[in-house]
């Protein structure tokens, strides 16, 4: 498949023979929007219809599934989406499995107006790590969310937080900035993060210096997508 | 112990070994007599005396088993869970049960700390930065309450002699010269004027600052600890066994010379009790006083920062000083030392279990098992169907917890010996159990022997036991011949006829919808006491020999025998 001389992307009937076997059958995104320094590792997902924006230096690890069934995608800057990760609403639970519940998901996505334009948007250096779902609606940047956390559906999850492992986050729910997300309800402040900037920008620093491994490390992809 | 059906319980003795038993015992009712010699698995005392095999150690001296209430434990050796260094039981006394190195645990959410360095990567520090303990779970870090550390090594000391907030804590000889300043300016001041809650007078400097704050919880236990060793020495005479000592510091010792030596009237009045031991009486010695504006100020504090910067009690209670209130007086918690022991047989003292002494090793140098002493006893229930074919997938698997009552159930007892002689086994079982529901148990072989836990090899060479032919799938069940044998196990026939949960015909007295009979808790639990009796011969080991034994005399067998109780949780019944 990457062996394609034309640029121009061959239409879905012409596509479907050179299909990867996991690739899921939902139409390809009619617009991916790609920054030239994205890593993309081979198996990754970018399903949907809407919009799909990753910005520079992220790096989308194998078998994470980005999906923009029902809403655009944006990723900032410096994301890393690690393997098995699914970002998009509608790629958890609420999105029921299956052609005709799906057009009934998208009816009541369309009518459910949170006042917000619907999509998900990931900040500026955001760790999404293994397993994780994030429906949310705005993860701000500087945020990890932790293994196998589950962010339902119109959430908004303030800058420099952690979602702690195996967290699940009820729909709509707003978690303030900088706070911790842990034992299951318990929440608390990050002081530490907060009173230090220093600390952010160690943050920030080691978060590039893995971008960079990453880069030296996994196989790109990207051109497929391009 | 709940158990998946079925299982088996094995009673130890100590339950009814006791006089003050046999005392009670007296007092009840005839009938219960009966059970006295019958093992009652409903009783509340046969509670705490069924274990299941694996749960039991066995004495070689004493020749018994022991279960966990038997057995006397000792610690061999102290170690901290997150270092894993070992720590000396004469540290341990003098230092406390917590880790002294850099195992910290976090106070809010006690998972282990790790030092971390604050350097900036830009800018690198000779010694490595300032270091902090930050927990990487919750993200809670000493950055706030303040505490910054020079090396990442040797975090116990450092922190002891930093308090929240960055302000140095003085250690304990600091503590106690500056006590002894301060006492002798008291003194000097004189004894007119001095206010406890105001601070002497000729105080320079330090004191000044040091009267505003008051005096901290680890200052306050110093003066008073200090205080309460200078009393008691003061009371108890240095040397009790020798009176001609002249030692004058000790008021009791001079008042009781004094007395030797000048018996006149004149004297008399004198003569002084010794000093009375008193209370701490200032600050200096200890004495803490309620500060009503300590309150107003905890008070005015929650209504600035709010309930979320109280701490929960679990959180004050885990703390060194639990009568902490703010997050912002939290400090890291020192990982508590976990022990490795050994257990001994609480009568005669012999070692059951010890484990190596090495720390990360899970091995045991002496492991004395009942499961190598022992049979173990197993039940397994013989539905019609599973004696002619292999069971094929249209036969439902047996279900335990509903036996149907009236109807004569067959199990399986599996006994396999552990020990390397044969061994004849005598099984008793009360006709029916005892309990509400009365449940007919029939074995249908009470005798029989069981092969010795040789080699396989050994057993295929010599033919001591002749192999018995596999059973030709009929499902005759003869009273008095085994089921099957193998090389150190036999199986025999229990047979059950589980007795009806409400009475036949009878009337229901409960007005509620609960039928157990009389109303017990699991009275609908087939539960049938056994008792195992094993005799066999084993070689006399050297401590038993008598003294007038000849030492010549090896291969010497010995009669042996043993009992014990046991509990064959056989299924539930259900109401038909």
């Amino acid at each position: 498949m990457s062996s394609q001389p034309t640029p121009s992307r061959p239409g879905p009937d012409r596509r479907t023979s050179t299909l990867q076997k996991r690739s899921s059958v939902l139409p390809k995104p009619s617009s991916i929007v790609l920054d030239v320094s994205v890593l993309i590792a081979q198996h990754a997902q970018l399903t949907g219809t809407h919009a799909i924006t990753v910005g520079a230096n992220s790096v989308l690890h194998p078998h994470c599934k980005i999906s923009s069934a029902f809403a655009p995608v944006v990723l900032s800057e410096g994301v890393v989406v690690y393997e098995r990760a699914k970002v998009g609403l509608g790629i958890g639970d609420s999105g029921e499995v299956g052609g005709d519940s799906r057009r009934s998901s998208v009816a009541s996505a369309r009518d459910a107006s949170s006042g917000r334009s619907e999509g998900t948007l990931l900040g500026n250096n955001v760790v999404i790590e293994t397993n994780a779902v994030v429906e949310a609606a705005e993860v701000g940047e500087g945020t990890v969310i932790e293994v196998g956390a589950v962010l339902g559906r119109g959430c908004v999850v303030g800058k420099f937080c952690t979602v702690s492992a195996a967290t699940v986050l009820a729909p709509n729910t707003n978690v303030p900035d900088y706070t911790v997300v842990y034992s299951g309800v318990e929440r608390r402040l990050d002081k530490t993060l907060q009173a230090r900037p220093e600390l952010q920008e160690m943050k920030a620093f080691q978060h590039a210096r893995q971008i960079e491994m990453f880069k030296k490390l996994v196989p790109n992809q990207v051109v497929k997508w391009m | 112990m709940a158990q998946p059906f079925p299982y088996t319980y094995y009673a130890c003795d100590c339950f009814d070994s006791n006089t003050a038993a046999s005392a009670s015992r007296a007092a009840q009712t005839p009938a219960d007599d009966e059970d006295a010699r019958t093992f009652d698995p409903r009783s509340p005392r046969s509670n705490y005396a069924l274990y299941p095999l694996e749960h039991l150690l066995y004495c070689e001296d004493c020749q018994q088993i022991r279960c966990p209430r038997c057995v006397i434990e000792e610690t061999l050796n102290w170690y901290c869970p997150s270092c894993l260094f070992e720590v000396p039981s004469s540290v341990v006394k003098s230092d406390g049960n917590r880790c002294t190195r850099n195992c910290y645990n976090c106070p809010v959410c006690t998972s282990p700390m790790t030092v971390s360095s604050l350097e900036k990567p830009t800018e690198p520090s000779a010694t490595g930065g300032p270091y902090i303990l930050a927990c990487p779970y919750c993200h809670w870090s000493t950055v706030e309450i303040g505490i910054e550390f020079e090396k990442h090594t040797g975090i116990t000391n450092q922190l002891s002699r930093i308090a929240n907030g960055g302000k140095t804590l003085p250690t304990q000889k600091e503590r106690d010269k500056e006590r002894e300043r301060r006492k002798e300016a008291e003194a000097r001041g004189g004894i007119g004027g001095r206010d406890i809650l105001s601070g002497s007078e000729d105080s320079p400097t330090r004191d000044g600052e040091g009267n505003a704050a008051p005096p901290g919880h680890d200052d306050i236990f110093s003066n008073l600890s200090a205080f309460y060793k200078a009393q008691m020495q003061a009371q108890t005479p240095s040397n009790p066994f020798s009176p001609h000592d002249l030692n004058f510091s000790s008021p009791s010792t001079y008042s009781r010379i004094m007395n030797l030596y000048s018996s006149t009237a004149s004297k008399k009045q004198k003569r002084e009790k010794p000093a009375l031991m008193r209370e701490a009486a200032s600050a200096l010695e200890g004495l803490a006083l309620h500060d009503p504006a300590s309150d107003i100020a905890a008070i005015e504090r929650i209504k600035k920062e709010g309930w979320a910067s109280t701490l929960s009690p679990a959180r004050k209670l885990a703390q060194l000083n639990p009568h902490v209130r703010f997050d912002s007086e939290l400090r890291p918690t020192a990982s508590l030392l976990c022990t490795k022991r050994g257990k001994r047989c609480r009568s005669c003292r012999h070692i059951l279990s010890k484990p190596e002494s090495k720390i990360t090793s899970t091995r045991y140098k002496i492991k004395l098992l009942a499961l190598n002493h022992i049979p173990r006893l197993s039940l397994r229930a013989l539905s019609p169907a599973t004696t002619t074919t292999t069971p094929g997938p249209s036969h439902p698997p047996f279900n335990y917890n509903a036996l149907r009552p009236g109807i004569p159930i067959h199990f399986l007892l599996h006994l396999s010996n552990p020990l390397f002689d044969p061994i004849r086994v005598t099984l008793a079982t009360p006709s029916t159990t005892p309990g509400a529901i009365a449940s007919r148990i029939t074995i249908l072989c009470p005798q029989f022997d069981v092969g010795a836990n040789t080699d396989v090899w050994d057993d295929a060479l010599s033919s001591s036991l002749s192999p018995i032919a596999k059973r030709s799938g009929d499902a005759q069940f003869e009273a008095g011949k085994i089921y099957d044998r193998g090389r150190n196990w036999t199986a025999v026939v229990l047979e059950v006829v589980p007795g009806f949960v409400t009475p036949l015909g009878g009337k229901r007295d409960e007005a509620d919808g609960d039928v157990k009979g009389g109303g017990e808790v699991d009275a609908d639990l087939l539960e049938i006491p056994v008792f195992v009796r094993i005799e066999f011969e084993a070689d006399v080991s050297v401590e038993e020999r008598g003294l007038g034994d000849s030492r010549g005399s090896k291969g010497e067998k010995e009669r042996r025998e043993e009992a014990f109780w046991t509990v064959l949780g056989a299924g539930r019944i259900v109401d038909v």
